[in-house]
């Protein structure tokens, strides 16, 4: 049972820093960016590059990628978002949509399909009452502790902070009241990227690096950014921590006992199977949608 | 390349449905469906499931398939049809993976039948007398070509004609918002449940067709990337114009397909090519949204009197 709450504690990081992200630019330019997940992988293969073709080591490496993506954040805002600034939201959306495939796809150009890992040699688990834990699973874990609470010291006590906070709530007044809202969404944009590449590179270290890393946790991140409340960024981690333990719990719950007593005779165990993890993800978001449509800590609209 | 160029109309056609049954939903209603290959995947596993495995006959295969469809976008409309936009997006998008993630883990019976192996040896429609009277397979695929482009037509004909009654006209009225519709005491919540389960049916359509013209279908068919393309045919076409929908169609697959012939020309490897077409689609889209947001044949739009 320890091994699943560890399992649940380690997404929840990783979908944290992706989703939080997602929720900063939604609060501030008002789209949901189907690109954003893309910056995961793009952070994760720019570690992997620097660290093998260029040899520097990993840590140098994942630092670099962040802030590489993140300014890749920024440029991406200046050449197609900014200009689309008065456009519908459905075309925004859209248009992140046909971003991220171009992206995801401009990485399995240059690297292949095929999946790689990062060079860490072998690092033996440690065994902690009677669960196993790699030292990179806790670099995780203490990974997401320490930015969160970065994060939360950022949107509380820094002048940048609340400047983004009052674009997020009303963008017009805040600019008449004299903040740089263009700057404020540069800034967004670089530690919404920036956040996204570290989740990157952790999904990478704990699993593999691949095209569709992305990709293929957008059901994962959208919906802990829903669930926590779309714009809110303690919603968002609120959020990834509830998808994050109901994926690992749901599937490693014997299901047989619910099932008989409503009726399905099914035996002693029943499981829901690996492969349909996303769906659990997907029902808390439909249940969240039929519920509380704002999520649990989203502003009224 | 007389054989090519059948190919290529055929499977323009039954992409030209899911565009309209698309255009139906957004250009008119405006519903941001992100999900629309889980229609085409229904469609198209619902008629092969009745056939290959139950032995039912085509005909009633195909209209399953759509029927299944209809009642999935209902289904899908549901818990959605009071949200906005961007939880249509990510509900429909996630609905979507869903479905294909139920049909990659569920084995459909025997050994290699469902899962990632897929379904193969899907009969085709006629074949059998086709054969029996002497024909050749290019002749029958012929035949298909024409078939589906007078289910094409038939469909153009039905979401032109659904575009210009009363409830076409309430849609295009959800689409600016839902104050109008709700001030004329439309329900809201009802008129996208139906236009999902309209355009549900076509898409559903449209992927019983693929099944028995393909005679194999597996989950690598119904990516999410398949639903981009057809976002970008009506992008590039026009929003809310049937014809530009059409149009937006024949050129992303000519150009999806034509990017065949211009590889060995530029020496392009195999593994780079299939990115280097999407990254050329996407490219494409974001400009026109830039620059072009109403599309190649933009929707007219009629003012009533003033």
């Amino acid at each position: 049972m320890l091994q699943v709450l560890i399992d649940s504690a380690i997404r929840s990081a990783e979908l944290s820093f992706l989703a939080v992200g997602l929720t900063m630019v939604y609060s501030v330019l008002r789209f949901a960016n189907f690109a954003h997940v893309e910056f995961a992988t793009v952070g994760a293969y720019l570690a992997l590059g620097l660290s093998t073709t260029v040899g520097l080591p990993l840590w140098l490496a994942a630092a670099l990628a962040i802030l590489i993506a993140g300014g890749l954040g920024v440029g991406i805002d200046r050449v197609i978002f900014s200009r689309l600034r008065t456009a519908s939201p459905i075309m925004l959306m859209i248009a992140s949509f046909a971003l991220g495939i171009a992206m995801r796809e401009a990485v399995r150009a240059i690297w292949g399909p095929s999946p790689f890992f990062y060079n860490l040699g072998i690092l033996p688990p440690w065994r902690f009452l009677g669960a196993f834990v790699t030292p990179t699973q806790v670099a995780v874990i203490a990974a997401a502790v320490v930015a969160m609470l970065a994060f939360h010291f950022l949107l509380s006590r820094t002048t940048l902070g609340i400047a983004m906070r009052a674009t997020a709530d009303n963008a017009t007044l805040s600019q008449a009241s004299g903040i740089a809202t263009d700057r404020v969404i540069r800034s967004v944009w670089f530690i919404g990227a920036g956040f996204a590449a570290l989740g990157g590179v952790l999904v990478g270290l704990n699993t593999q690096i691949k095209p569709d890393m992305g990709f293929g946790l957008i059901i994962e991140v959208f919906s802990a950014a829903i669930v926590g409340g779309i714009g809110s960024p303690y919603g968002a981690i609120l959020g990834a921590i509830l998808v994050g333990f109901a994926e690992n719990v749901g599937l490693a719950i014997d299901w047989s006992p619910v099932l008989n007593a409503i009726g399905f005779d099914v035996g002693p165990f029943t499981y829901i199977p690996t492969g349909y993890k996303a769906a659990v993800a997907f029902s808390l978001l439909i249940l969240t949608l039929l519920i509380r449509p704002r999520g649990l800590l989203g502003a009224r609209t | 390349m007389t054989e090519f160029l059948v190919y290529l109309i055929t499977i323009a056609a039954i992409w030209g449905i899911l565009s309209l049954s698309l255009n139906l939903q957004f250009g008119i209603a405006g519903l941001v469906n992100l999900g629309h290959v889980a229609f085409f995947m229904l469609g198209a596993y619902t008629s092969t499931i009745l056939v290959v495995i139950a032995g039912w006959p085509i005909v009633v295969g195909v209209v399953a398939g759509a029927i299944a469809a209809a009642l999935f976008g209902m289904l899908l409309a549901l818990p959605a049809a009071n949200l906005k936009e961007d939880y249509w997006a990510i509900s429909t998008l996630a609905a979507a993976e869903i479905v294909r993630i139920i049909f990659l883990n569920t084995r459909l019976g025997g050994p290699y039948v469902g899962e990632a192996f897929g379904v193969s040896g899907i009969p085709r429609p006629l074949r059998d007398w086709f054969d029996a009277n002497g024909y050749s397979l290019a002749d029958y695929n012929l035949f298909y070509m024409v078939l589906v482009l007078v289910v094409l037509a038939a469909c153009f004909a039905l979401v032109r004609y659904l575009a210009a009654t009363p409830f076409g006209r309430s849609l295009k009225a959800l689409r600016e918002g839902d104050e109008v519709p709700l001030a004329l005491g439309k329900s809201v919540g009802g008129l996208r449940i139906r236009v999902m389960a309209v355009g549900g049916a076509l898409a559903g359509l449209a992927g019983a067709l693929f099944a028995h013209y393909n005679a194999f279908i597996s989950p690598e068919y119904f990516l999410p990337l398949e639903t981009f393309i057809v976002w970008a045919m009506i992008i590039l076409g026009g929003p809310g114009n049937f014809l530009g929908a059409l149009v937006g169609t024949v050129i992303i697959q000519a150009l999806y397909n034509s990017t065949r012939f211009i590889a060995p020309l530029l020496n392009i490897d195999a593994q780079v090519l299939g990115p280097l077409r999407m990254i050329t689609i996407s490219v494409a889209i974001i400009l026109v949204i830039m620059y072009m947001p109403r599309g190649i044949v933009p929707e007219r739009r009629r003012r009533y009197g003033r």
